[in-house]
């Protein structure tokens, strides 16, 4: 049985159980003063909003460079790509391979994987509920891995300062991926997961 | 943890003896919790619950060292760099300035925000949460910061800083001299501080302290 169908809501911060109050507009948790709902109001559409803008800003984080190196007085600007061929260039490939993904394959997961979610939810497949709610997580969780790039660059351009023997700084790639980061991240947030498990039959409920 | 069958007379019970799953919102029994154990949502698997020893006393020691770290962590130089007879360093906060600097507000405020404000602002609110219930003194407020802590959570990336360091010292190794600063320790122990609270400090058990549920929960 669902709490909703016994007249009950969760609160969403401190996981008070409350009675539904039907007349009232809003309702706040009897315990630390949240306002609660028996889903988050419109959650697919602002998921889809969110996850519209991130991927359109998706194009530019990739092509605009993220940081220009200058050495003597000549600039040359990288890409994420760039920067990833760079280090297995260098032979670094542990750590190519950990920005690859979490710069280029997490945010590149988390735009088709909550677009499948949605899409699953509102069509009422392809996948089953056990399924989306192991996918849900593993988004959310991974989120915040694909900051990875913006803080190499905060670290890259606060100790290569060598004046004009050696320098860096950030380009506009930067600014549109940390963008996608936060919109994929708050994309993540909006949707609420127990839509998931709303319209679906589970023989063990 | 209570794997309970459909029950049609759930909905009767009283709503004290209840909980719902937070993520699927399955109705249950609330199960009654030794120290030392936890409860999952028997339909998704969502941890609902753990019960640990002294959380309250714990947590504050925790929270103590995390704040001592915070300031040697954030200003004491991670790394020194070593060029042709220059010398320059790097802070958690230069970073943020040099961004700054180089025209680029936006990712700077951002860096700044995850790396340095949010994860003080969190220490800040726990410490405080925990405060209220040590000292029964303004439970109110403590339920509203812990609700804000709870907002800042999944905002605060530490430890994806720390990798971050990992991939910049990599990536600067074959350039120029580089060696490592006190400031990285500080950093590192802060992460794991910070990791072993959000582990001790169960949710489930600071919110009935704050409501006067667990009248024990300051000893």
């Amino acid at each position: 049985m669902r709490a909703i169908e016994a007249g009950l809501l969760v609160c969403h911060e401190c996981h008070q159980l409350n009675p539904a109050d039907v007349d009232a507009k809003h309702q706040y948790c009897s315990r630390c003063g949240g306002q609660i709902h028996a889903r988050r109001p419109n959650s697919l559409i602002r998921t889809w909003a969110l996850l519209l803008t991130s991927a359109i800003l998706y194009i530019p984080a990739n092509l605009l460079p993220i940081m220009t190196v200058n050495s003597l007085g000549k600039g040359s600007p990288a890409t994420i790509m760039g920067g990833v061929l760079e280090l297995i260039h260098f032979g670094m490939l542990p750590i190519a391979a950990v920005v690859f993904i979490a710069s280029i394959l997490v945010p590149t997961f988390k735009l088709v994987g909550i677009a499948l979610l949605l899409y699953s939810v509102q069509r009422h497949q392809p996948m089953s509920a056990r399924q989306r709610i192991l996918m849900y997580r593993f988004i959310e969780w991974i989120g915040r891995w694909s900051m990875l790039d913006i803080f190499v660059i905060a670290i890259l351009v606060a100790v290569v300062n060598f004046g004009s023997l050696a320098s860096i700084e950030a380009g506009a790639g930067a600014a549109a991926f940390a963008s996608v980061v936060i919109l994929t991240m708050l994309a993540a947030l909006t949707f609420d997961p127990r839509l998931i498990w709303d319209n679906t039959e589970t023989d063990h409920d | 943890m209570s794997d309970s069958p459909p029950d049609p007379s759930l909905s009767s019970l009283p709503i004290e003896q209840l909980v719902a799953c937070h993520e699927c919102d399955l109705l249950m029994r609330k199960p009654m919790l030794r120290d030392g154990e936890s409860a999952e949502c028997p339909r998704c698997g969502y941890e609902l619950f753990s019960h640990r020893h002294h959380v309250v006393r714990r947590s504050l020691a925790l929270v103590l060292t995390a704040l001592l770290l915070y300031i040697p962590a954030n200003f004491l130089p991670i790394m020194q760099l070593n060029l042709l007879g220059q010398t320059s360093q790097d802070t958690v906060w230069s970073g943020v300035i040099g961004l700054y600097e180089s025209g680029m507000q936006g990712i700077a405020v951002v860096v700044f925000l995850s790396s340095m404000a949010v994860p003080l602002l969190k220490l800040l609110c726990q410490l405080l949460v925990l405060l209220s219930i040590r000292m029964d003194f303004g439970r109110s407020y403590g339920l509203l910061l812990y609700r804000v802590y709870h907002d800042m959570r999944e905002w605060g990336m530490l430890e994806v800083y720390l990798m971050g360091i990992l991939v910049a010292m990599v990536k600067l190794m074959d350039l120029a001299d580089l060696s490592l600063g006190l400031g990285l320790f500080c950093f590192i122990a802060l992460l794991l501080v910070q990791v072993w609270l959000e582990v001790t400090m169960s949710p489930h058990q600071i919110w009935e302290a704050l409501s006067g549920e667990d009248v024990h929960a300051g000893d």
